[in-house]
């Protein structure tokens, strides 16, 4: 029975829940990305994903240092921060971008607001987009994985710099949208390795697969409600079927959307935040719809290839109006 | 007599520094947030327009100042709209003439000092009230507080955006320029952490 | 009257002050207009000088000049005509707009004597996004466009940005902002150079 009770508006039923259980579930969640990551970009991910997480939790303690408050390292929600950040980073980020995403992501994003509860973005995508906004080029230089490239560096960090670079998925189908080749793009071996994970692109969303046994495992202990991550999906597939149908040479398969770049890890992982996504099931459905049409948008309207982090971010600012509008009627009360 | 001057001089000294610290324009009052979060990509351009603002202030105080015991009080705002707008303008040719690189640079942010508030908030609050010379100290207090804030604010995010002050190159090689922090992302954070850094500080300064 | 009156009691100190504020804004413009038309003159003139070294000076030519941009608008452009010591021609020098990334682009382009091959061109006024699309104003990049040849230039993703031919390099993560450049110096530069030969102003070259 204690099974069933989730993050959720009233009424509530006692159940020994505490953000850090939450955390840890989805911690436990993030561990077959995590460990694709660490399959597929080695030395990358073994030292992007601790210096996130480490620099995540620094912050997290000096700021609560400085604003005289009580330690709240323990709900371990900047852990989940930073390994959020470091999967939707880049392999070949350099430490310091990350360290300064990091600090950024809890520090701003989070902290500033009074700490975790109070933050009205995702903190991890609020370092991300401020990466972005100022290391253009190395948030975009991708890194193949080691499986395809032989020559990466397993174990020694020196010759980072030289690994060549690859395009990921998405570029190939915004290539593909200019030059009406949708059909090209999307094979069935490209399908397999979006899937796999064999592929360029951030160091946590290449791999479908463990994305979604991550998911499965969120949605079986009930940690996150899985209206979240089904309106996102549903959402986003509609829109490229759209796109698909109007002009099947330019736009690539629905599926391919689905499988390539951060929508999984989006799906269950960063929209379903509990902080800063609605707390009703008819608001998360809003919300998701919402993250899965401004993502499909941007990819394929839109000049960037990805699109989910704008898509968060710009939900997430809409979060408090859509609560606001579906309020849950009390038991006996009436609708005002 | 000699008290007079000796309380005339405390109170000249006490306007000074409001405009310095704690009337600050900026960080204290929130007033002229348009070119504080639009000019201060750079030290330069933040630098002109703080000079810009004061040369106005002080003009535009002086002139109200001497006319205040004319002013009709239901007709004053458009007084002091009138004198500012003419003021700038003045400034704005200035600009063009002699340092037109500056005057592209600034853009539509120089006419737009008109409707600053800060210098129709001293208009208003303080020249239509007090004599020339509380006036001219006045707008001297302000427009320094002013530019200073400006200049701070820029040079934070001109040092983070291309490693540089006064474009003069001051950090090593190895560092990669922060774009965001000249994008307006930069101006919103780098005010609203030096928002509260101010804050502590006045907190810190009340208790003592 | 006594409306006139109670008006004039009014406003009085309004009007007079108008008055004087107008005379005092007439005076700093009359004193500083003719710097600041000196200032845009100097300005294209040394954007385009450092395109043309040989130049002297420009003389804007009588004949109009009108180009059709994309949705059927036509514009008048000014053609200068940049002339060496010795009263010899050598180059020609525009400006041309068009939409880049965000905002619009404005460019000052030159040709050569001929309109055979394209001189060079300079950034005017931009507002494209730092980091990438900004870089349409790095001279590394801008020189690729010193020595093409006039006819339509290519935008290709990879290439020599040293080699100078019509492919022209886009700048990596700002594939937009390079189009733009190379839509607004291709769409100026055919019709200028058509519009120029009919009035007999160059050669029929080739």
């Amino acid at each position: 029975m204690l099974e069933n009770i989730t993050v959720s508006s009233a009424p509530h039923i006692s159940k020994p829940l505490s953000t850090r259980s939450v955390m840890i579930d989805v911690i436990i969640g993030l561990v077959p990305a995590m460990a694709a990551a660490g399959y597929y970009f080695r030395i990358y991910a073994l030292i992007l994903i601790p210096t996130c997480v480490f620099s995540a939790v620094a912050t997290e303690w000096l700021c609560n240092l400085i604003r005289k408050k009580p330690n709240s390292l323990g709900d371990l929600s900047a852990v989940v921060t930073g390994i959020i950040l470091a999967l939707s980073l880049p392999p070949s980020l350099p430490i310091w971008a990350a360290i300064i995403g990091s600090v950024f992501a809890v520090a701003i994003g989070k902290m500033v607001f009074g700490g975790l509860g109070a933050n009205v973005f995702n903190p991890a995508m609020v370092g991300r987009a401020f990466l972005t906004a100022s290391f253009g080029m190395m948030m975009t230089s991708w890194t193949v994985p080691a499986t395809i490239d032989a020559k990466m560096p397993r174990i020694a960090p020196e010759n980072m710099m030289h690994s060549r670079t690859q395009a990921t998925p998405l570029w190939w189908s915004k290539l593909a949208i200019k030059n009406k080749l949708g059909a090209d793009v999307y094979s069935n071996a490209q399908f397999e390795s979006t899937f796999t994970g064999e592929v360029g692109g951030c160091l946590g969303e290449t791999s479908a697969i463990a994305l979604l046994i991550g998911g499965l495992y969120l949605l079986i202990r009930r940690t996150i409600n899985p209206s979240l991550p089904l309106a996102v999906l549903l959402s986003a597939f509609i829109f490229a079927a759209i796109a698909y149908l109007i002009d099947s040479d330019a736009y690539v398969q629905p599926v391919f959307h689905l499988t390539s770049g951060a929508m999984l890890l989006c799906a269950f992982f960063i929209a379903t935040d509990p902080v800063t996504a609605p707390l009703t099931t008819k608001g998360m459905w809003i919300f998701g719809i919402g993250v899965g049409a401004i993502t499909m948008l941007i990819r394929i309207v839109g000049e960037y290839p990805e699109g989910v982090m704008y898509a968060v971010l710009l939900m997430n600012a809409v979060t408090p109006l859509i609560d606001r509008f579906c309020k849950l009627v009390p038991a006996g009360g009436k609708l005002k | 007599m000699a008290n007079d001057t000796k309380v005339a001089a405390g109170l000249y000294k006490q306007t000074l520094l409001a405009g310095l610290w704690r009337e600050n324009p900026v960080f204290r009052l929130l007033l002229g947030m348009c070119p504080t979060l639009a000019v201060t990509a750079a030290v330069k351009p933040a630098l002109t327009m703080g000079l810009s603002v004061i040369f106005v202030l002080l003009c535009s105080n002086i002139v109200v100042s001497l006319m205040r015991n004319l002013l009709k009080p239901h007709l004053r705002i458009l007084m002091f709209t009138l004198t500012i707008a003419t003021f700038v303008t003045i400034a704005d040719l200035f600009l063009k003439a002699f340092t037109p690189v500056m005057s592209e640079t600034l853009g539509p942010y120089v006419p737009l000092i008109i409707v600053n508030c800060i210098i129709i908030c001293r208009a208003e609050a303080c020249a239509s009230k007090n004599n020339l010379i509380v006036s001219i100290i006045d707008a001297l207090g302000m427009g320094v507080g002013f530019t200073l804030t400006l200049c701070v604010l820029a040079g934070i995010r001109e040092l983070l955006s291309t490693g540089e002050i006064f474009e003069v190159p001051v950090m090593p090689d190895a560092f990669v320029p922060w774009v965001a922090m000249s994008m307006p992302v930069g101006a919103f954070i780098t005010l609203g952490l030096l928002l509260g850094l101010v804050n502590i500080i006045s907190k810190k300064k009340r208790k003592t | 009257m006594l409306k006139i009156k109670h008006f004039i009691q009014q406003s009085w100190l309004l009007i007079v002050s108008s008055f004087f504020f107008g005379l005092l804004i007439a005076i700093a413009s009359a004193a500083w207009s003719p710097r600041i038309e000196q200032n845009k003159i100097d300005k294209l003139n040394r954007l385009t000088a450092a395109l043309l070294p040989e130049a002297k000076h420009f003389i804007e030519i009588d004949t109009e000049i009108e180009i059709e941009l994309a949705k059927g608008k036509r514009k008048k452009i000014k053609v200068y005509k940049a002339v060496s010591d010795a009263d010899e021609c050598v180059g020609w020098s525009f400006n041309a707009a068009g939409q880049g990334f965000q905002d619009k682009i404005e460019l000052v382009v030159a040709v050569d004597k001929d309109f055979q091959s394209i001189a060079g061109f300079d950034v005017l006024a931009s507002n494209e996004t730092p980091g990438f699309g900004d870089k349409i104003k790095l001279p590394n990049w801008r020189n690729q466009f010193a020595g093409a040849p006039v006819e339509e230039l290519k935008l290709v993703k990879t290439g020599d940005v040293k080699k100078i031919d019509s492919e022209i390099v886009a700048i990596s993560g700002a594939t937009v902002s390079s189009e733009a450049v190379v839509k607004i110096i291709n769409n100026s530069i055919t019709q200028i150079k058509k519009q120029m030969q009919e009035k007999g102003l160059i050669g029929n070259g080739k």
